[in-house]
């Protein structure tokens, strides 16, 4: 019997089979970060963790004079990882992302993918907040590291319903986030990506790192339909009558166009950009979201 | 090729149902969720193009079912469409009509014939209508015709028989006159009193499901009637003379009031006696005549009584058998004592109509002269003969003699069989324990049927000492001991029979002579072994009679003087007796004294008028799917339901077809867009 792989064990399909979110949380970053290399959990930062002696190799400037005059010793003076940026998820609730073709509809995925980072944050020793949001804020839990628990209950009760608002929701949590950090946002992101990018730079003026993980699904991207129908928007109920064999073209024309634009305003406002398939495994979303995490680290 | 019911043919307007689903848009209930539609809003959408048919092998299937339920609903119908149209219209009536002895009562007669003639006038030009008439049995007198005055002439020209009412008979004769009836819509008329005794036979009558019945009552709700119910006339010894005694029961029903009433006895033509009978409103009444003198041979009579509204019943006819005794030889040992066959012989010495009249004899007498005008030769613990004498006395009892061994001490040590029924096994001894019993007795047979009742009787005596006897092959037992031991053994012999008895008969043997079963068992036992049948004083109508002691020629002449000659064709002639009064049988030509005669009276039920309810008729009639109906009265709805059998095949054919539109609609494009029509992720990343 072979050990199932890593993909296998990120697989979104499986892991929504597992209805406990702290237990799915754990068993993904485990699994992530087993085949990470053990010298990317420590990095520079403010908080003092040890001393070690010097060898030769290390870099001059992190030899610890004040130990070196008391002592007489190079010691090089190593700290703990960040353990006090606040990371804040903003979850879409809308009624949009109740939607899914595949195995998996985009807000259990949303809510796998959340979980697993706010593990993954908290065993980096970040505090790690939460914000649900349609149309407004539908519930907040602030920054801390004793909030995981309580992030954990509110994903567990938390259901896609209502119309979404994205530019007005992120405008809601610039105002209650105020102290700097790390926004993971996660949407779908139906709106005009012009008034998202506004929304966005916000945040960016406010001092946050902004990472937008775009959930997908593949019947959104390929609008595979055959038949006559009419559908029906899931968030305002509006129907149309529609023959999508005759208009998928276009559709997917409309649609890659929209995700251009999004890429380019996101980037243009400095805010990292990810689109996540609903099919597609969680460490994609777990590595862009470490590197993030790491790079900020190294930017302090 | 036609419809029943063609107003479904409407129906196929349904087909439109199909074409309007397909026309229309069928998501419209149950529309695809998609989360956004904010790029499709932007796009120009042509909506006339989602009125057009797009499946159309889908379209057809449907439509193709819905027809074919269509027409099984209208009952297609294979056959002459022109029979199912003159089914609709015509009638096809069997008039059967009562013409049975109550029929005569009064007025009744008329009325059934009013009615008969009002049921024909109410017919139209192009029914058809066939005439029953009935009464014990039943004759299609007038066969299928438009002809409503010949069926009326035939009407007209009957009058009430002498005869029973049979409503059994009448009704399968209508069922096989509607058989070769032209098609139509068929129906049976009775008319009748409704005599509750005719409903005897109906019980197990099936008619055709849904044929209609129809009974019409005639008469009076109330018909006072008397009848004579049967008459009774015996030989009875007065003095040294023999004279003959009548007499007669008398039956009232519903009479007005109270009367007196008189009674007339005729012997040979002769008004021997009157007797005035005060009759109530409803009883019944034995009414004894004089005796008379008698001759020993045989007498007709009649006894009458004053005629009511139902004179056909007011007489009752009878002949007396000659009192012709009944030969019996008793061969008995030499060194039998009187007193052993006392009992034996007295009791064959009561009783009359036969008279027994035994002779006696010794071991080694007997010779053809002797056979021949015996009936029954008793053997009194004495062996039958053997060899040539034996042979005499075996071609005797085949040519209709009969053998009775009885089996006592003499016989008892004899180890050889008897007659060909038994073989003697030694002497059983039971008076120690205080006698043996009978213990299985066939009461079935024809010897102990009288004795049926009272079994117990027969098993009263004890029997101290018994033969014990083997059956021999072909003999029958027909009555055991209590020990298993044969006590009444029968051998069939061509027209004659033999039988052992091993019942002692002796007071020294057992106490069976002192019982009150032994006088009418010895003789039960002599007029079986002699063949001998009880001669009714009368006999029914509609029976059939077989004259004895014509060897050649037989000419049988009725009451009315009609002639038969009947042909015999190696056996006895017979003849059904039609008519009341007294037949006489002859030989060659009608002249002198008739070799045989025979008193016919109506059966005493047919003086019952008590009407039945005309549903009790129908609960007794059942209903069948005869299947020699078909083809001959399309109008029963067996008969439509067998011709519309396709409504079935078009069922099957439609389930065949909605079967296959959820084959076709659930496969291949069809069925993945009925599920929302998405692709899987395989294909996405393909």
């Amino acid at each position: 019997m072979t050990a199932p792989s890593h993909e296998r064990l990120l697989d979104p399909a499986l892991l929504a089979r597992i209805s406990d979110l702290p237990l799915l949380a754990r068993t993904v970053v485990d699994g992530f970060m087993h085949g990470l290399h053990r010298s990317a959990r420590k990095g520079l930062s403010l908080d003092f963790a040890e001393h070690r002696q010097y060898q030769p190799g290390d870099d001059l400037r992190r030899i610890d004079w004040k130990a070196y005059a008391r002592t007489d010793r190079f010691y090089i003076k190593e700290y703990e990882a960040d353990t006090n940026a606040g990371v804040l998820f903003a979850l879409d609730v809308s009624g949009s992302m109740d939607y899914g073709s595949a195995a998996i509809n985009k807000f259990a995925y949303a809510r796998m993918l959340v979980a697993c980072l706010a593990w993954l944050s908290q065993r980096q020793g970040d505090r790690i907040g939460l914000a649900t949001f349609s149309d407004a804020l539908v519930e907040m839990i602030p920054p801390s590291t004793r909030h995981l628990n309580l992030i954990m209950h509110a994903l567990g009760r938390a259901q896609p319903k209502g119309e979404g608002k994205l530019p007005l929701a992120i405008d809601r949590v610039a105002d209650v986030a105020t102290r700097p950090g790390i926004v993971v946002v996660i949407t779908d992101c139906y709106d005009e990506p012009t008034s998202i990018g506004r929304s966005v730079d916000v945040l960016r003026a406010r001092g946050h790192d902004v990472l937008v993980f775009h959930l997908l699904d593949v019947a959104e991207e390929e609008f595979p339909f055959e038949n006559a129908a009419v559908f029906e928007d899931s968030e305002s109920g509006l129907r149309l009558p529609l023959k999508p064999d005759e208009l998928r073209e276009r559709y997917q024309t409309l649609w890659r166009a929209h995700r251009e634009a999004l890429e380019k305003r996101f980037a243009a406002g400095g805010v990292d950009y990810v689109p996540v398939r609903t099919d597609a495994p969680l460490d994609l979303a777990l590595y862009t979201y470490l590197d993030l995490r790491l790079s900020r680290s190294r930017v302090r | 090729m036609g419809f029943l019911v063609p107003a479904f043919l409407a129906g196929l307007a349904a087909i439109g149902i199909p074409l309007l689903m397909h026309l229309r848009d069928r998501n419209e209930e149950t529309p695809t969720r998609f989360p956004s539609l904010m790029f499709l809003v932007r796009l120009p959408i042509r909506t006339s193009d989602r009125r057009k048919v797009t499946d159309w092998p889908l379209l057809l299937l449907r439509a193709l079912a819905v027809a074919v339920l269509v027409f099984a609903f209208s009952r297609p119908f294979i056959g002459n469409t022109a029979e199912v149209q003159a089914d609709a219209r015509a009638q096809r009536v069997v008039i059967a009509l009562d013409r049975s002895m109550s029929m005569g009562h009064g007025g009744t007669w008329a009325a059934a014939q009013d009615s008969a003639r009002a049921l024909l006038d109410a017919l139209g030009n192009d029914d058809q209508v066939a005439l029953v008439l009935f009464d014990e049995e039943a004759t299609i007198a007038q066969s299928w015709t438009r002809d409503r005055a010949a069926v009326k002439a035939v009407i007209a020209s009957t009058t009430p028989v002498s005869r029973g009412t049979g409503f059994g008979p009448a009704l399968r004769v209508a069922r096989s006159a509607l058989i070769s009836a032209p098609p139509g819509r068929p129906s049976i008329a009775l008319i009748t009193d409704s005599q509750r005794s005719g409903l005897t036979g109906v019980a197990g009558l099936e008619l055709p499901a849904g044929l209609p019945l129809r009974t019409i009552t005639v008469g009076e709700v109330t018909r006072p009637n008397t009848s004579i119910r049967t008459v009774e006339a015996r030989r009875v010894v007065a003095g040294d003379r023999v004279q003959l005694q009548v007499q007669a029961r008398v039956l009232t029903r519903d009479l007005p009031a109270a009367r007196t009433a008189k009674l007339t006895l005729t012997l040979a033509g002769r008004e021997v006696g009157t007797r005035s009978a005060a009759l109530a409103q409803n009883g019944e009444l034995t009414v004894v005549f004089d005796a008379v003198a008698a001759p020993s041979s045989a007498v007709d009579g009649l006894v009458t009584i004053e005629s009511d509204a139902l004179a056909a019943d007011d007489t009752v006819h009878f002949v007396l058998p000659a009192d012709d005794a009944l030969a019996v030889q008793l061969v008995a040992p030499d060194d039998v004592t009187r007193e052993e066959t006392l009992y034996f012989e007295r009791a064959l010495g009561i009783g009359r109509a036969p008279a027994v009249r035994v002779e006696r004899r010794r071991p080694g007498t007997l010779d053809a002269p002797t056979y021949d005008r015996s009936a029954l030769v008793v053997f009194w613990d004495v062996a039958p003969p053997s060899g040539a004498a034996g042979a005499a006395l075996e071609s005797w009892v085949e040519s209709g003699g009969g053998v009775v061994v009885l089996v006592g001490p003499r016989l008892a040590e004899r180890r050889s069989a008897l007659a060909g029924v038994a073989t003697p096994g030694g002497l059983a001894d039971r008076r120690a324990g205080g006698g043996a019993t009978l213990g299985e007795i066939r009461d079935e047979h024809p010897l102990f049927t009288p004795f049926r009742s009272t079994q117990a009787a027969l098993m009263a005596p004890r029997f101290y000492r018994y033969a014990r006897l083997d059956a021999a092959v072909g003999a029958e037992v027909l009555a055991r001991f209590d020990d298993g031991s044969p006590a009444v053994l029968e051998r069939e012999a061509g027209e004659g029979r033999v039988l052992a008895v091993a019942m002692g008969l002796d007071v020294r043997e057992s106490d069976f002579p002192l019982q009150p079963a032994f006088l009418p068992l010895m003789r039960r036992v002599v007029l079986h072994g002699a063949g001998h049948e009880s001669t009714p004083l009368w006999r029914r109508t509609g029976e059939s009679w077989v004259p004895n002691g014509l060897r050649r020629e037989p000419v049988i002449a009725s009451p009315s003087g009609e002639l038969t000659r009947p042909t015999t064709g190696g056996t006895k002639p017979a003849v059904i007796l039609e008519q009341v009064g007294v037949y006489g049988a002859y030989e060659g030509r009608v002249e002198g004294t008739a070799r045989d005669r025979v008193a016919v009276n109506v059966g005493p039920a047919e003086s019952d008028l008590t009407p039945a309810d005309p549903n009790e008729l129908l609960l007794g009639v059942g209903e069948s799917a005869d299947s020699t109906f078909r083809g001959v009265t399309a109008a029963t709805s067996i008969e439509l339901e067998s011709r519309q059998r396709l409504w079935r095949w078009l069922i099957a054919i439609v389930a065949v077809l909605l079967l296959a539109e959820t084959v076709i609609a659930s496969q291949g494009w069809r069925g993945r867009a009925r599920r929302a029509t998405i692709v899987s992720p395989e294909r996405s990343q393909a």
